[in-house]
């Protein structure tokens, strides 16, 4: 059943979440080819800005900054939120993600407190496909932009 | 680390990144995208693939982490899109090649490709956006 293009407008959150260094290092090494955790010492080759404390505190952020797409940890909510919700009906072994955007403002460092809000922008059919997208928006506790993402996936009937 | 003036139209970067067994739990882990499709060999074969999917979250962090060794900088880098062309499966190796396009004041832009061991592109249009600080 085709995903009713009324639910264009449905939103999800704010959500709130705060962000801790062992956090946006373990990110880092798993991104980079490490493993992340318990039983395993690998870490891949992230920049040293993202998960060495000494090197970071004597560049210019003067602490570790996230990695670019780190805001998947607290933006995709709303999106796997929207993919999920029972209203819309979607069979998730028929969805992919199909397009990413992501328009980074101010950098995100430990013990930010961010607040993400999203909302379905876009539902639209292409032959058999058909496409949802989310746009989310996240911001700091100074209320300083650090993030807007458009999420789109695509499911195949 | 590297400077506005460093930065000039047809520099070129390179970087590879292998989607081993493991790559999508962990990436799962620090991700919090436990979609089954990505962890669960038997869901990946039921959606039609050979295995379990990458994240497409993953392949666009390995993007802006080409973008940022050569950036010099996580923070660097403003904007990031991507279309999902083709599933990275387990097992593959996908490397990705960029070139800066233009330099525009403080604004570096960049396009990338990203092909499996395949030669196939698993990315298209994947392009980026840098903020380098003039001097």
């Amino acid at each position: 059943m085709p995903i009713d293009p009324r639910h264009v407008g449905r939103r999800y959150g704010p959500f709130r979440t705060t962000v801790c260094a062992e956090q946006i290092r373990a990110f880092a090494i798993a991104v980079a080819g490490g493993s992340p955790g318990y039983f395993g010492t690998a870490v891949g080759d992230p920049h040293p800005w993202s998960v060495d404390d000494e090197a970071a505190a004597r560049s210019p952020h003067g602490a570790l900054v996230a990695p670019p797409t780190f805001g998947v940890t607290f933006a995709m909510k709303p999106f796997a939120l929207a993919c999920s919700d029972p209203e819309l009906g979607i069979d998730l072994v028929r969805l992919l993600h199909a397009e990413q955007e992501f328009e980074l403002g101010k950098p995100v460092r430990p013990g930010d407190e961010l607040t993400t809000e999203g909302e379905i922008v876009e539902i639209r059919s292409r032959g058999p496909l058909e496409f949802l997208a989310v746009r989310t928006e996240t911001v700091n506790g100074d209320g300083e932009r650090v993030l807007v993402g458009r999420w789109t996936a695509v499911v195949r009937r | 680390m590297k400077q506005a003036s460093d930065f000039h139209v047809g520099d070129s970067f390179e970087l590879v990144r292998d989607a081993d067994r493991y790559r999508p739990i962990y990436y799962a882990a620090v991700s919090g995208d436990f979609n089954p499709i990505h962890i669960d060999r038997d869901v990946g074969r039921a959606a039609g693939f050979p295995d379990a999917i990458l994240q497409g979250m993953c392949t666009m962090a390995w993007l802006a982490d080409a973008c940022t060794a050569y950036l010099g900088d996580p923070a660097r880098v403003k904007r990031l899109r991507v279309r999902f062309s083709k599933p990275v499966v387990v097992g593959d190796v996908v490397t990705f090649r960029g070139r800066c396009v233009a330099v525009e004041g403080p604004v570096v832009r960049l396009e990338v490709e990203a092909r499996n061991q395949r030669g196939e592109e698993v990315l298209k249009g994947a392009t980026a956006e840098g903020w380098v600080e003039a001097g």
